[in-house]
């Protein structure tokens, strides 16, 4: 009956055979992949134990060292490559990147990097932009740059990695054109812009004069690396008729500082009727004196929550005013009182 | 008379035997998509690649969650962990909810908490909020005192809402992190603007050696319960949800680990109180309030375990999670029927929760019912034995073989049990779990699956929980 539809017992055996042997090949895989993962790791702590001495020594400034290392087995070469350059990752000491490079060109380091730029997978050209940087090897700054543009975005994400520790000038202002680049991950294209500091400011401010439609990356920018010379074309900014320029324009603005003039654009954008350009004007008047101010943050306690937070903040910065303010609020029972005591608690506690 | 039996048997067992093939088809499909991801993840990741959160003049503040209701036991090793994660741009937000024991007091004697104002607005639904506390040794750390909400979504929006991060990290009181595991977490974050979301690899601390909190040997623990739920762990992380984030169709991130925009938390509601499965709801009305909006959405899966938690090592508490898990899954899919099979809502509607609902929703009840089935058309002499036993052997030889994909994806993964004892036990541990076990938890899904049906509130149930020291 079930049985004639269920088909042959030799179906059935089959069956049974192939799943034993898919658990019996799984098996055999596991042990497989963990014994070469053992042995790797046996290789590697090896390597490490039997170099690590000598690279500490070449490190430290001993050529006979450098030497030894140079004439090393081709085989030992990678991992020690490895070895030299991943502690750059967390020890950007000038002194040792130096140190690191002299040491691995007796590694025949530029000939592997070379070849790994050229390589069709993305991870290996990725590895030698990421050591290119680590290594501040400006010779290949070109090829760093010209990876901007590749196929993968990992390998994009590498290049950006690799300018912002090789801090070349040469580069910055092929990072400064690619500030609105959406397919190079943001994160990456703050801290490459970051790393040059105030020194990209002037090619901000260049590109910002000849391009308004893209203005408001300019002023996220500037928030990152801009000075007091920012501060007019900020200001000028903050009447854009696009409200998220008009945000960031202000954002900016807390981070190079008021002046008299700023001051009073920036009570003037308290006034605005969108809530971020309020909240972002509230943030630009951090540590901004004088009687008017203290009276305008004071007035936005009660406004929207990002606003009043940010004026709260701005508050508790501008000294014995700006504690009267908040002591006088305090004493209520709503947020605004809340927020204040918060203020005041934290202030005491600093 | 007996004819029509006979042919529903048939059939039946022909339903089942198809269900079989296809559960394990799309599992075997899962693996290689699984690999990928996990390969492509391990390629990027790399440790300069982490780097970028310290190369950043102003990385993103991230409020860390931790909702307690009488940890006691875990509270100060735990937030003694968070306090410590080298993640410098980090709050955490205690929150008290409700506890009967000595949570409170030990956190206010550990930190020297003091009463403090903090002002926040509440976005989200919460029991009321009785005292704020924060620490003089480290200011980072804050303490919300309230009312007990009876849930865990009820604690979690409480601290949402005092939050002043624009990333919110949700963990249990219980959970450990790893040292990395917030700017690994936040990685995503920085490189996409879709990403919403950023779940993590929970493993087990049952069996490992805990000091500071801080996870310092891990070995398989003694109990034979931890260890089946070790293998469960695997399977579910690094098969499923793997497979998941590499089609973008992430609907879980566990309540153990999961980082959240907070804006994007608070445009959805927040967690739902009256939800079972409070994690899977809330990141399944994420995908459902991006996608249905037209708006891109990522939600992005660490495979590097970021998180330990301790599971159950007694039937009771392991049953009741189980229930609890059954009801929450049935009704997260009843809630969001939806979605289910709607081409709007991408990957998560045409795949995801279809492939959920009919595998994990029916699984049990199916398997439960082939078991039954299989051995009762064999006592009446309608099927031969020897077919009960090929039914049975080929179930549990694919069930191991598909675990050990997942066992070798953790290792490639995670390289967590590598000694070669830790191995020897883990196949050993595969191959048992066929055998009794499996059938145990199915059944458990029956039991639970009767509960929602029924409208039986099981509740949280009380897990037994272990201080660390002795975990």
């Amino acid at each position: 009956m079930i049985e004639a539809e269920y088909g042959s017992g030799r179906l059935a055996l089959e069956l049974i055979q192939a799943s034993a042997v898919f658990v019996l090949v799984m098996i055999a895989v596991v042990v497989w992949e963990r014994t070469g993962y053992a042995i790797g790791q046996w290789r590697q702590r090896r390597l490490e134990r039997r170099y690590q001495s000598l690279i500490q020594r070449a490190l430290g400034g001993d050529d006979d060292a450098v030497r030894a290392l140079a004439a090393s087995p081709a085989r030992h070469r990678l991992a020690l490559l490895v070895q030299l350059i991943t502690p750059l990752i967390e020890n950007r000491d000038p002194g040792r990147i130096a140190r690191t490079r002299v040491i691995t060109q007796g590694l025949a380091f530029f000939s592997v990097a070379d070849r790994y730029l050229r390589s069709v997978w993305w991870w290996r050209r990725a590895i030698a932009l990421r050591a290119f940087g680590l290594m501040q090897i400006r010779e290949r700054t070109g090829a760093i740059v010209a990876a901007l543009d590749d196929t993968h975005p990992a390998v994009r994400a590498a290049s950006l990695d690799a300018l912002t520790d090789l801090q070349d000038p040469a580069s910055m202002q092929a990072i400064v054109v690619r500030m609105h680049d959406a397919t190079l991950q943001r994160g990456r294209r703050a801290a490459a812009l970051g790393a040059f500091g105030q020194q990209s400011e002037e090619f901000v401010l260049e590109l910002a004069a000849i391009d308004p439609a893209h203005r408001l990356n300019y002023a996220r920018a500037l928030a990152v690396c801009g000075s007091a010379r920012a501060r007019p074309v900020l200001c000028q900014w903050t009447a854009d008729d696009r409200l998220p320029v008009r945000a960031a324009a202000f954002e900016a603005l807390a981070r190079v500082g008021l002046d008299d003039e700023a001051v009073g654009v920036a009570l003037e954008g308290l006034n605005s009727p969108d809530v971020s350009v309020r909240a972002m004007a509230a943030r630009a008047l951090h540590g901004s004196t004088g009687d008017a101010v203290t009276a305008r943050l004071t007035s936005r306690l009660d406004d929207a929550w990002p606003v009043a937070v940010q004026a709260a903040r701005s508050l508790r910065s501008i000294g014995p005013s700006g504690l009267a303010a908040l002591r006088a609020t305090s004493a209520r029972v709503d947020l605004a009182g809340q927020l204040a005591r918060q203020m005041l608690w934290e202030r005491e506690r600093a | 008379m007996l004819a029509p039996i006979v042919s529903a048997l048939i059939v039946w067992s022909l339903l089942i035997a198809a269900y079989f093939i296809l559960w394990n088809v799309a599992q075997v499909l899962m693996a290689p998509i699984a690999a990928l991801y996990l390969r492509r993840h391990q390629l990027q990741q790399t440790r300069r690649a982490r780097a970028l959160a310290t190369h950043l003049a102003a990385p993103p503040l991230v409020s860390i969650i931790v909702p307690a209701y009488n940890e006691e036991l875990t509270i100060v090793d735990s937030v003694s962990g968070l306090l410590a994660l080298d993640y410098e741009a980090s709050e955490i937000v205690v929150v008290n909810d409700g506890s009967t024991d000595g949570t409170l007091a030990l956190l206010q004697q550990a930190f020297q908490l003091v009463p403090a104002s903090l002002a926040f607005i509440q976005p989200l639904k919460c029991a009321p909020v009785h005292g704020i506390y924060r620490s003089v040794a480290d200011p980072r750390l804050v303490v919300l005192d309230k009312a007990n909400g009876r849930c865990k979504a009820d604690a979690s929006n409480a601290g949402i809402n005092a939050a002043s991060g624009a990333l919110v990290l949700v963990i249990d009181a219980d959970t450990l992190l790893e040292p990395d595991a917030v700017t690994r977490a936040v990685l995503p974050f920085l490189e996409d603007p879709t990403i919403v979301a950023v779940g993590g690899n929970v493993a087990i601390t049952n069996g490992c050696r805990i000091e500071d909190g801080r996870i310092t040997a891990i070995t398989l623990p003694r109990s034979w319960l931890a260890r089946f739920q070790i293998i469960e762990y695997m399977r579910a992380f690094l098969l499923f949800r793997l497979a998941c984030a590499s089609l973008n169709g992430v609907v879980l991130i566990s309540g153990a680990f999961g980082l959240f925009r907070r804006d994007a938390v608070i445009a959805v509601g927040g967690y739902d109180q009256t939800a079972i499965g409070e994690d899977m709801d809330l990141t399944i009305r994420l995908q459902q309030h991006f996608r249905r909006r037209g708006e891109p959405i990522r939600i992005a899966f660490d495979p590097h375990p970021l998180a330990w938690t301790q599971v159950p090592e007694d039937w009771a508490s392991l049953e009741s999670q189980r229930c609890r898990w059954r009801r929450g899954l049935l009704q997260v899919l009843w809630r969001r029927i939806g979605m289910l099979g709607n081409p709007r809502y991408g990957v998560v509607g045409a795949g995801v929760l279809p492939y959920m609902s009919f595998f994990e929703g029916l699984g049990p009840l199916l398997e439960i019912a082939g078991y039954l089935v299989t051995a009762i058309a064999a006592m009446l002499g309608l099927l031969a034995w020897k077919y009960f036993f090929v039914v049975l052997l080929v179930s549990v030889f694919f069930g191991t073989a598909v675990t050990l994909v997942a066992v070798l994806l953790s290792d490639l993964a995670t390289r967590r049990y590598m000694s070669g004892p830790d191995l020897t036990l883990l196949i050993a541990v595969v191959l048992l779990e066929n055998f009794g076990y499996r059938q145990i938890v199915s059944w458990w899904g029956c039991v639970g699956t009767a509960q929602a049906l029924t409208g039986t509130d099981g509740g949280w149930g009380v897990m037994k929980r272990r201080a660390f020291k002795s975990a």
